[in-house]
């Protein structure tokens, strides 16, 4: 570890996870150390004696429950995960606790041997919607008095879906409906040939089948498809002849762009610009 | 006479009771009107909440029967913002949540970013930023100490230390330009390198004008006997209470738990200094003010060791992928000037990983929980507020105190709403 | 060496255009002043001004500390800055209070609480927006739970930008309220 980040007892790590497979057992999912730090992986029914036996076992006391975070990850099929971030005073180590939940399934509240999770929880719960059984006193904690949704899920939208502002009629404040001025400019850096999953505006154009030769992200294999289907019709000229005017007409040849009747429509004339006298610019 | 009163009051006929004087025998106070416990709303807006908190307080009489805290009145969703931002975006951040000590926020964020990409920091850049943490601490504990003092009645120490801070301001506005928000702190390092004339200024400062200052303002308080009594003994907490309710910081130190990040966990070159670490022996508002007041005097003593010992040397990592060029190099060299749009538009991507990283804020333990998806914005920061666990024991410290000490044991926490809330 | 020495107190005074440079109190206008009042034992001036005059020199302001801003309100009060000295002088109750400074980022939550205390302030009264959160949601303005602009909830008289703004930046913007209260008459006629 060369970063100067807080050096806890991280020499401790290895004996920590045996440890804990010893001391928990069958309660355990996984032990491992990630980035240099345990991470605890627990069964949900069981958390409660789980974070008892860390706090209570000789050689782990986690005395202090520091932080409880919860992740939201929507494509997993539990897809809510509750961190417990407990800490050591004795032994001066850290250790990662890791649950995982969804929208329904309540988490057992550990407020009997933490005292301090009773607001850690109400803040999960104000934030994702995980439901806590035990917390007597599971009521939203950061959000506004009557705020509808769970801001931290990933599918609630950043700015929300109302907003505040004094209605002269109402004598009150009052919610409606977000209006941005100018939306959010959220810019996605993944470069397109790094597994960008959506088309950028004019890339559209790219989908379509194109002539052989031209730039294209076709692959070999589907040029060889599109050449075939074309054999059909035609056979296929010589390859120095792709270049030729057979199918790409010049402008010399079309008109196109030449004013006068074969060439369309002349401009009409525009009353403001006076004609200037010499020929070129900047007369 | 009134060795011959029953006080069984049931037993007593009423006609005794009137020859006695008592109206209403059953109930002591006078009237028929029962007096009961009543709620009172401190806040939102109260110049003793230190910002923005709402107390919903049950009294009787002038007694806390109960407290019950409402947060969120400063909700800003820093969390969600994060989550939208680049890595380098995100850091100002951190200044705006516990405002009184912008860097050492940035501390907690910047270190686990590094401790995800494996980062190495030059010795010089560690030195800068614990000698500005530690300024920024000596800013923050004047605020608190002052606005504690401040708000159990004294004024004049508080107008003394606020030219203290506002020192510290005109330094910290010298290395960063920004009086407050500064974004010094950056993954690899710190932003720029500090003039010779700057750490000669704060030298001298150290030397002179804050002992003169402080000892001055804290000599009115700390034997004063009107101040001793509105805290001495007041909200004491048991070194149980701090360790089951994640007491951090001068709070669990007050408690007599010699608990220090920067000692038992050093990050940076913490582990190169020397200080001492208070303890208090009660764990009274009291031990909390004279633990401050003494990390006042161990941050100058940490911050003169930087000065003599910081050597010379690169202020930020040299790896270009995660520290953007200087401006200077970026004009003349392409190579840098790919580097410099590249880091400023996608910045750098963070390998897959989750970390706790946990620093020693002047308020106590300030956390940072980062979950990292491999891309150039955080999947998940969730930050560890000091005052959370600190306000919530609000409720069970100020049981049975009076009213008018809420304020005592409001300002002894010291609480930032833009932090507690985010 | 400080400023208290440009100190134009409630009397507007002749500035000289030299910027920067300390100008002396006009002694002239003070003497006469004086002589007028001694000799007639009154003076005579526009009840209008004498309006303007009393409510620039006490504008006492409503500390609505919020986030950020609230400490450069409070530093802007400390000895270095002196706000007193204008007359600005902070009040916990918006019944006594003139003008109310919002300082820092309005949250949804707190926004009803905002709106009553202004309520409760008494006519005539102002508002100076503190910060780019307070003026139009700054640092914050897509988040889901903050007002895009206190200007959405009370009407606001002065904007001072900064993230935050100095306190030097607030001094002036109370500066311009004063200038802004002289010039508006404020007389129902």
């Amino acid at each position: 570890m060369r970063a100067p980040a807080p050096a806890y007892a991280t020499n401790l790590n290895d004996a920590t996870v045996d440890a804990i497979n010893a001391a928990l057992g069958g309660a355990v999912m996984e032990a491992r150390v990630r980035v240099g730090e345990v991470q605890l992986f627990a069964e949900r029914d069981s958390i409660v004696e789980t974070l008892t036996t860390l706090r209570d076992t000789p050689g782990l006391e986690y005395q202090q429950l520091m932080e409880m975070a919860g992740v939201d990850y929507p494509e997993r099929p539990e897809r809510f995960e509750v961190v417990y971030c407990l800490l050591s005073l004795t032994r001066n180590h850290r250790i990662q606790v890791h649950v995982s939940t969804d929208e329904v399934k309540p988490v057992p509240s550990v407020t009997g041997v933490w005292p301090v999770a009773g607001w850690l929880e109400r803040e999960i719960y104000d934030m994702y919607g995980v439901l806590f059984a035990g917390n007597a006193d599971l009521r939203r904690i950061l959000t506004d008095y009557g705020f509808r949704g769970h801001p931290q899920r990933k599918d609630f939208p950043l700015t929300g879906f109302v907003e505040l502002r004094y209605s002269e009629e109402e004598k009150r404040v009052v919610y409606q409906p977000v209006s941005l001025a100018q939306d959010f400019r959220t810019f996605d850096f993944t470069s397109p040939w790094e597994g960008a999953e959506y088309v950028l505006p004019g890339d559209e154009k790219g989908m379509l089948p194109q002539a052989k030769g031209a730039q294209t992200p076709l692959t070999a294999d589907q040029i060889a498809k599109a050449g075939a289907a074309q054999s059909v019709a035609t056979p296929p000229a010589a390859s120095s002849e792709a270049y030729g005017k057979k199918d790409a007409q010049s402008t010399a040849e079309t008109g196109a762009g030449k004013p006068g009747p074969d060439g369309g429509e002349p401009k009409p004339a525009n009353p403001d610009v006076v004609p200037t006298k010499g020929g070129g610019q900047n007369q | 006479m009134s060795d011959t009163v029953v006080t069984d009051t049931a037993t007593i006929d009423p006609y005794v009771d009137q020859l006695l004087g008592k109206t209403d025998a059953a109930d002591p106070t006078i009237g028929d009107v029962t007096i009961q416990n009543y709620t009172i709303n401190f806040g939102p807006q109260h110049p003793a909440a230190h910002g923005v908190l709402r107390l919903v307080m049950e009294l009787d009489g002038e007694i806390i029967e109960r407290i019950d805290p409402h947060v969120g009145l400063l909700h800003r969703g820093t969390e969600k913002l994060i989550e939208y931002k680049t890595y380098a975006q995100a850091i100002p951040y951190f200044d705006r949540l516990d405002y009184c000590s912008p860097a050492c926020m940035e501390h907690s964020f910047v270190l686990a970013i590094e401790k995800l990409l494996d980062l190495e920091v030059p010795i010089r850049a560690q030195y800068l930023r614990v000698f500005f943490a530690e300024l920024t601490r000596i800013s923050n504990h004047m605020l608190n100490l002052g606005s504690h003092v401040m708000d159990v009645g004294a004024m004049t120490p508080n107008l003394w230390m606020f030219e203290i801070r506002e020192d510290c301001y005109g330094f910290l506005e010298r290395a960063t330009g920004a009086r407050m928000h500064h974004n010094y702190f950056r993954p690899g390092g710190v932003h720029q390198d500090v003039p010779l004339k700057l750490l000669t200024d704060i030298a001298d400062w150290l030397d002179t004008r804050l002992p003169r200052l402080f000892e001055d303002a804290i000599s009115l308080v700390a034997d004063n006997r009107i101040f001793k009594q509105r805290n001495v003994d007041i909200a004491t907490v048991s070194r149980d209470d701090a360790i089951a309710w994640g007491f951090s910081g001068p709070m669990i130190r007050a408690a007599g738990i010699p608990w220090d990040i920067r000692k038992s966990q050093p990050y940076d070159v913490y582990d190169r200094m020397d200080f001492e670490i208070p303890v208090g022996t009660r764990g009274d508002c009291y031990d909390r003010f004279m633990v401050r007041v003494e990390e006042v005097r161990q941050s100058a003593r940490i911050m003169k060791q930087c000065l003599a010992e910081m050597p010379e040397g690169p202020i930020a990592s040299l790896d270009r992928k995660v520290v953007p060029p200087k401006r200077a190099e970026m004009k003349q060299s392409m190579e840098a000037l790919i580097h410099h749009f590249k880091l400023y538009t996608e910045g750098y991507h963070v390998p897959a990983g989750e970390v706790y990283v946990a620093t020693e804020s002047p308020k106590g333990e300030f956390g940072v929980f980062l979950v990292a998806d491999g891309t150039n914005k955080p999947y998940r920061c969730k930050i560890r507020p000091t005052a959370f666990s600190h306000l919530q024991a609000m409720d069970f410290m100020s049981r049975g105190h009076m009213l008018a000490d809420t304020t005592a044991i409001l300002g002894a926490m010291d609480i930032v709403f833009g932090e507690c809330d985010r | 060496m400080m400023m208290n020495e440009g100190h134009s107190g409630p009397v507007e005074l002749q500035r000289s255009a030299g910027a920067g440079a300390v100008v002396p109190p006009d002694q002239g206008f003070f003497d006469s002043l004086n002589g007028e009042l001694t000799d007639k034992g009154f003076l005579v001036t526009s009840a209008e001004d004498l309006f303007q005059w009393a409510r620039t020199g006490s504008l006492w302001w409503m500390t609505f500390g919020l986030a950020c801003c609230a400490v450069e309100m409070i530093h802007v009060n400390m000895p270095r800055y002196d706000l007193e000295r204008f007359g600005a002088a902070p009040r916990a109750s918006p019944r006594q209070s003139d003008v109310m400074i919002v300082a820092g980022t309005l949250c949804n939550k707190m926004a009803p609480a905002l709106r009553k205390v202004y309520d409760q302030m008494s006519e005539p009264k102002y508002v100076i927006s503190m910060g780019s959160c307070a003026n139009g949601g700054g640092y914050y303005h897509y988040s889901y739970s903050v007002v895009r602009g206190c200007d959405r909830i009370v009407p606001v008289d002065i904007y001072v930008p900064g993230c935050p703004p100095t306190a030097e930046a607030l001094l002036y913007g109370i500066m311009q309220l004063q200038r802004k209260i002289r010039r508006s008459g404020s007389i129902e006629r």
